[in-house]
């Protein structure tokens, strides 16, 4: 039978999505961490099933302007991957990496928006990876695209992907800490109803 | 003056005067309807082209069902469906995601579906700021009919 809705969801599944997540964000903060050489750490990452409006104010409002890093998941599961870096992101990855930073996100060049996308690309990659291994699911991502807009209109995505029968989406994922940081950057897991009680079916608590 | 936010899948009426908002708009559309004799405008925010939902709790999440209820609601206000014009924007491509999934187009069809709407409906569209691959935030002057497109990095524009 499973859900046939992401609110129907219970705290026991919520739970053992969260380590999964934890799981999952603890291995992309490990790349994060390579990559800049400085320590990266990802608090519990948080489950959360949100009516539209509601979750994009919980991302940080519908006109904030990020670069968003999205990528299409396919094989056993379908759903979509999205990263989210707000500039300040950005300049802590740019320094690291090719020693500069912008002022706003139009002096970014193409090797700079492609190095960015990579980043994106190793934390999508890293968490997929972690899950498939973990569950013992199947997925493949797709070439992740970049867009650099407002925020809200890329949260948008996977929720018409899968708002046909809900008004409510499930959110996992974390917010990154540089150096005990805090940092603007989000890692968001967006399955559709029918992958998420698959996942929930090979993680022993489907219905 | 008065200024309302319209969510997604929501909608707001506004008569005489104010200004109705909707921020971010990616392959969602914002439906501006006017009677201009009584000032009645009506901003609609929808998501996805076509209700097939089994008991239709969210109305304004689609083109159809969200432009036929808030054509209903203006005409109890009073205002008169052959003097309704309609203004439309957003349907954009967020990301160039390869191949033609439902993803890649759901803009496309969002715009199709409310152009079919508002033809069923007899309602005119006088002006569109449509498709492209930017968010739009709309705002809808209530007073005078018009709209204004916000597009990150870019000037407003008249709508």
């Amino acid at each position: 039978m499973g859900l046939n809705k992401f609110e129907e969801i219970n705290s026991i599944q919520i739970d053992a999505l969260r380590e999964i997540g934890s799981i999952g964000t603890s291995h992309a903060a490990t790349s994060l961490s390579s990559l800049l050489g400085s320590e990266v750490r990802i608090p519990l990452p948080e489950v959360k099933i949100l009516e539209f409006n509601k979750a994009v104010e919980e991302l940080g409002g519908f006109e904030t302007i990020s670069a968003g890093i999205i990528s299409l998941l396919s094989g056993q599961i379908n759903g979509m991957m999205l990263a989210l870096f707000e500039l300040e992101v950005i300049n802590l990855l740019l320094d690291h990496m090719m020693g500069k930073t912008v002022k706003d996100y139009s002096e970014l060049t193409e090797i700079e928006s492609s190095a960015i996308i990579e980043v994106g690309n190793i934390l999508i990659s890293t968490f997929v990876n972690a899950l498939s291994n973990l569950t013992g699911v199947k997925i493949t991502p797709s070439v992740p695209q970049i867009a650099i807009d407002m925020q809200g209109a890329m949260i948008t995505v996977p929720m018409a992907a899968y708002g046909n029968q809900s008004d409510y989406i499930m959110l996992l994922g974390g917010t990154f800490l540089v150096d005990n940081k805090e940092i603007p950057c989000k890692l968001l897991l967006a399955p559709d109803v029918k992958s998420l009680n698959y996942l929930l079916y090979r993680l022993g608590i489907g219905e | 003056m008065e200024k309302q936010t319209i969510g997604i899948a929501d909608m707001k009426l506004a008569r005489t005067q104010g200004t109705l908002v909707t921020y971010a708009l990616g392959s969602c559309i914002g439906i501006c309807l006017w009677d201009p004799l009584l000032k009645i405008g009506a901003l609609v925010h929808i998501m996805l082209p076509i209700n097939m939902e089994k008991n239709r709790i969210s109305p304004f999440k689609y083109a159809d069902t969200g432009i036929r209820l808030t054509l209903t609601k203006m005409e109890q206000m009073g205002a008169k469906r052959s003097r309704i014009v309609a203004k439309i924007a957003g349907g954009a491509k967020m990301f160039n995601v390869p191949g033609n999934g439902s993803l890649g187009n759901i803009g496309q069809r969002n715009i199709a579906s409310v152009h079919q709407v508002l033809r069923l409906e007899g309602i005119r569209l006088v002006k569109e700021d449509v498709g492209g691959s930017a968010a739009r935030t709309l705002f809808f002057d209530v007073a005078t009919g018009e709209g204004t497109v916000k597009i990150y990095g870019n000037v407003e524009r008249k709508l």
